[in-house]
């Protein structure tokens, strides 16, 4: 059951992020992007964490028990902050687009069409 | 096993520059010096590395003496060595180029930081043996072309960046699903470990969905035909040395990435792989060299041709046997040399022009302003990219026709043949178009100094080089690279697996 919600709930940030992402506004956009890096960090929850029942490391396991998975919660951590990065670095070229155009709107902003 | 100073000094040179010329913020000339002399820190370093590895076979290092496949194992086999060397000697002509010109965005203090990292980023995808690390790199190096395009001269690098990055990030997203779901499935991130797992023949459900996934995110970052919309505006609006390391050794990544993808991870699915990529190569070879030459602009010509190049790579890797393998990757290493001074002569010619364009429109006649080595250095290179002997380019293009002529792809083999007389067409027009035109006064108001021609001449001497002298050595280098990724189990004995078992 769990992993059906998983699936549902994974579908749904990708489907969300990518209609976000499609906006003619760059703001809508990035946002949509940040989206979509939350739906692939719960894409990687959903592989391996609940594969065990016990904290790693820190827990006596009983026979024929597992830990979880420790390595995915580096994984993640590291998405998290590579994500949260490129999304600040976008959310400032915005900025600079807003300021420039007078605008953030995609249509707007199209002076590289010759 | 596993600690090698030069692998690790190769990526901890430039890493450790760009911390330096921080420290440098309000001098901006040290900065660019302390990154030059990190660069070429960073050559020696895989200059050496790459010796080793012909001398004695696969170097490793084992960051934090974590044993693979637990922890992060930079790996240089010789394909990675050879790529991470093309790297550093390229980015040394890019430094040399910073060092003396006279780019407003250059007197920013992250500047020479950025370029750094983006050095790092690009070094490190290419030495990392683990894929998770390989995506930290690679968008390590998205975001700083993507930074160092945004504040340039160009007033259109803005528009470009940002476009760049909202389509290179849902690349990443790919890279980065491929991943989980190749954890889902194999429960290891080190590429020795899932190789070893992929070649006992166990074919788990999401491998093939994340082999195609991989694909996918690496020929976006190598502007590949369906996802190459990008790269020419991208290309073009970066400041001079950024353009010619993109157009060079940035969408080199993807090339390797693809390499790994079908002689080490998806030996089984390569053929099904090989065919689409030669296709999609092919594709781009023909519209890269129309659109190289129907373009306005110097630079933007020269991005659209390497559109282009890279579909010779990819044809070279979609045949896939011995000797087109081997033209590939000589093309590869051949033609960063090639593009990376033919930009950075453009930029020396867009920087003789008072608002520092290369339209060719603004630029016709202006090659009387320039010294006269300029002239010769764009017609060498040009021929060069032409692939007309003695030449680098003429020996890479030998070496990818003879995998044809081994494969017998005739319909294949014509089209690059037909598109390499394209590539003459339109340098030899550009040149004379620059250099032998008379200059229309009202519309070509130029300056009396620009950047200096060092750095391209460097890069030209280089191409030389590699043509007349080392042409040789290039190849028995390259076989032998080509002999050793043949074989996975070489890359996959040399990581040292510590644990048996999946």
């Amino acid at each position: 059951m769990i992993e059906f919600m998983f699936a549902l709930a994974i579908g749904m940030l990708f489907g969300i992020g990518v209609f976000q992402l499609l906006r003619r506004d760059l703001i809508k956009a990035a946002i949509g992007f940040a989206i979509l890096f939350s739906a692939i960090n719960l894409f990687f929850v959903a592989v391996s964490a609940f594969d065990g029942e016990y904290a790693p490391f820190v827990s006596n396991v009983e026979a024929g028990r597992q830990t979880s998975d420790p390595l995915i919660q580096a994984l993640i951590l590291t998405a998290i902050v590579v994500s949260f990065g490129s999304f600040s670095l976008v959310l400032g070229l915005v900025n600079i687009i807003s300021l420039r155009y007078g605008t953030v709107d995609s249509n707007a902003v199209n002076n590289l069409k010759h | 096993m596993g600690e090698n100073v030069f692998v690790l000094g190769t990526l901890v040179a430039p890493l450790a520059g760009a911390v330096v010329a921080l420290l440098f913020a309000k001098n901006n000339h040290a900065q660019r010096l302390v990154g030059l002399i990190s660069s070429i820190v960073a050559w020696i370093f895989s200059t050496l590395m790459l010796l080793q590895v012909h001398q004695t076979g696969v170097q490793t290092y084992e960051l934090g003496n974590w044993s693979p496949p637990y922890g992060i194992v930079l790996v240089a086999d010789s394909l990675g060595g050879l790529f991470a060397f093309m790297v550093t000697t390229i980015m040394i002509g890019g430094m040399l180029y910073t060092l003396h010109s006279r780019d407003r965005c250059m007197s920013y203090p992250a500047f020479a930081p950025l370029f750094l990292l983006m050095e790092v980023g690009l070094v490190g995808a290419m030495l990392t043996g683990d894929l998770f690390t390989l995506f930290v790199f690679m968008e390590l190096m998205v975001l700083a072309s993507v930074s160092l395009t945004a504040i340039s001269d160009d007033q259109f690098g803005l528009e470009a960046a940002l476009k760049y990055i909202l389509i290179s990030s849902m690349g990443t997203l790919f890279l980065l699903l491929g991943i989980a779901a190749m954890y889902a499935a194999l429960g290891t991130l080190n590429m020795a470990d899932m190789a070893r797992i992929l070649l006992t023949g166990e074919r788990p459900f999401l491998a093939p969905a994340s082999a195609l996934m991989l694909l996918c995110a690496f020929l976006l970052k190598s502007a590949v035909f369906p996802f190459h919309f990008w790269q020419p505006d991208f290309h073009t609006t970066a400041p001079t040395p950024v353009s010619a390391m993109l157009s060079s050794i940035v969408v080199k990544v993807g090339v390797y990435g693809i390499i790994r993808l079908v002689t080490l991870l998806f030996i089984v699915e390569a053929p099904l792989l090989q065919r689409w990529l030669a296709l999609l190569g092919i594709i781009g070879v023909i519209f890269g060299s129309l659109g190289a030459l129907r373009t306005y602009n110097a630079k933007r010509m020269l991005a659209y041709s390497t559109f282009a190049q890279i579909g010779f790579i990819l044809v070279g890797i979609g045949w896939g046997n011995t000797l087109a393998m081997i033209g590939a990757i000589v093309y590869a290493f051949n033609h960063a040399f090639i593009k990376s001074s033919l930009l950075m002569l453009m930029g020396v010619v867009a920087s003789y022009t008072k608002v520092k364009t290369a339209n060719f429109a603004s630029i016709v006649g202006i090659g009387h302003k320039l010294p006269p080595l300029a002239g010769w250095l764009v017609l060498v290179g040009g021929l060069s990219l032409a692939g007309v002997p003695p030449l680098n380019g003429f020996i890479s293009k030998l070496a990818l026709i003879r995998g044809g002529v081994a494969q017998q792809d005739w319909v294949n083999l014509i089209l690059l043949v037909s598109a390499g007389i394209l590539t003459l067409i339109y340098m030899v027009r550009a040149w004379q178009n620059i250099f032998q035109r008379a200059p229309i006064p009202e519309t070509t108001p130029t300056k009396d100094t620009g950047d200096s021609l060092l750095a391209p001449m460097l890069l030209i001497s280089i191409c030389l080089i590699l043509g007349i002298v080392l042409a040789e050595p290039l190849l028995q280098l390259v076989t032998e690279t080509v002999r050793e990724i043949g074989d996975p189990n070489t890359y996959i004995s040399a990581v040292n697996l510590s644990l048996e078992g999946p």
